[in-house]
C-alpha cells in the first residue's frame, strides 16, 4: 500500500524506482515504510516487499 | 538575546529577522512572489502526503533559491506524532532543523506545553536543531532552553488570529531572560505589531496569516518587511521611557506672553 492505495510492484522495485512510477521524484519526496523513515541516500538500494506499508510526503505550503 | 547585527540561530546566521510562513496564499505564484518581497531567508513549510490525483506543483519550485526551508510539525497532536514528522523530513533531505508544534487544541490552536517539552527533549537528543512554538510561559521558555532548544517562539495571540501582541507582558520577561533567539510567532496582524515586538527585544517575528491574507499579499511583505527593520532599529536605540507630559519646545521667549 502507498498512502492508502494498493500499488502492484514491479519485480525488485526500489524506493527510487517507486517515486519514479508514482511521478514524485525529486529533492523533498519523503519516504516512510512500515513505520520507519527512509533516508534519502538509501533510495536506490531498499527494496519492497510485497504487504509493505509505504507512505509518501512531501513539504506544501504551510506556516 | 538580541544585540548584534544578525539574527544567529544554532551558529547559522540570517541578515533578515522576519521569518515567513507559506500556507494560506491564492497561488503559488503570489507565495513566492510575496515570499521574496519579505527578505525573508527561512520559510516553514508544513509536510503532508502526496496525493496522486492533485498535480498543482512543487512548492519549492516557486521560493527564492538561497531560501532555508524550515519544516514544521503542523498537525501533530502528540510529542509522538511531531516526532514522527521531523524524522520523516529529515530522512528524505529536508533540513534537521524543526519548528515543533504539537497542538491537540483544534479550537484556539494552542500548543500543549507538556507535549513539546517531551518532544523537543528527544529531537535534541537525536541532532535536531528544534525551534518550539510555544505559549508565553516563562518557566516552559527556561524549560526548553534548558534541554537544548535554539530558539524560543512564543505566540503573540491564536495562529491566524491577527489580533496582534496579546501576550506582550509575558512575552517581555521572556525576552529580558532568554539566552537564545526568541521569536515571535503567531496572532501578528499588521506590521505595526511586528514593530511592536522588535521594539521590546524580540530577536525575530515569523508572520504567514497577516501577509497571505492582506489585500495585497507582496506589498504587505514588504509591509512587514520594513516594520521589522523600524522595530529592530528602535529596539537597538534605546525606546524612552513613558512619563509625564513635558513640552518639546522652549517655555521661555515665547511670544504671546511678550
Amino acid at each position: 500500500m502507498v498512502n492508502g492505495r494498493t500499488h502492484p510492484l514491479e519485480e525488485r522495485e526500489t524506493v527510487e524506482r517507486l517515486l519514479e512510477r508514482l511521478g514524485s521524484e525529486g529533492p523533498y519526496a519523503l519516504v516512510e515504510r512500515n513505520g520507519e523513515p527512509v533516508n534519502r541516500s538509501d533510495y536506490p538500494s531498499v527494496v519492497l516487499k510485497p504487504g509493505d506499508t509505504v507512505l509518501v510526503a512531501r513539504p506544501v505550503a504551510g506556516g | 538575546m538580541s544585540g548584534g547585527e544578525f539574527l544567529e540561530i544554532a551558529g547559522r546566521r540570517f541578515a533578515s529577522r522576519l521569518i515567513v510562513g507559506t500556507g494560506k496564499y491564492e497561488s503559488l505564484a503570489v507565495m513566492g512572489a510575496a515570499v521574496a518581497a519579505s527578505g525573508a531567508e527561512l520559510v516553514t513549510v508544513a509536510v503532508r502526503l502526496v496525493d496522486f490525483d492533485d498535480r498543482s506543483g512543487d512548492l519549492t519550485a516557486f521560493l527564492p533559491d538561497d531560501l532555508m526551508l524550515l519544516p514544521n510539525t503542523a498537525g501533530a497532536k502528540t510529542a509522538a506524532d511531531a516526532l514522527r514528522v521531523a524524522r520523516l523530513a529529515r530522512a528524505g533531505g529536508l533540513p534537521d532543523w524543526i519548528k515543533l508544534e504539537v497542538i491537540p487544541d483544534a479550537r484556539n490552536l494552542l500548543p500543549d506545553p507538556v507535549g513539546t517539552l517531551e518532544a523537543a527533549e528527544m529531537l535534541v537528543a537525536e541532532g535536531f536543531t528544534v525551534l518550539p512554538y510555544m505559549f508565553p510561559d516563562p518557566l516552559l521558555a527556561r524549560r526548553l532552553e534548558d534541554i537544548g532548544c535554539a530558539t524560543l517562539m512564543p505566540l503573540a495571540a491564536p495562529i491566524g488570529s491577527g489580533r496582534g501582541l496579546k501576550l506582550r507582558e509575558s512575552i517581555a520577561i521572556i525576552v529580558e531572560e532568554a539566552g537564545v533567539p526568541v521569536i515571535v510567532d503567531a496572532g501578528l496582524g499588521a506590521p505595526s505589531d511586528a514593530a511592536a515586538a522588535m521594539e521590546l527585544g524580540a530577536d525575530a517575528v515569523l508572520v504567514n496569516t497577516a501577509i497571505a491574507r492582506a489585500g495585497d499579499p507582496v506589498a504587505m511583505a514588504d509591509g512587514f518587511r520594513l516594520a521589522v527593520e523600524a522595530g529592530r532599529r528602535g529596539y537597538l536605540a534605546g525606546v524612552m521611557e513613558p512619563q509625564v507630559a513635558e513640552p518639546s519646545s522652549p517655555l521661555t521667549g515665547v511670544v504671546g506672553a511678550a
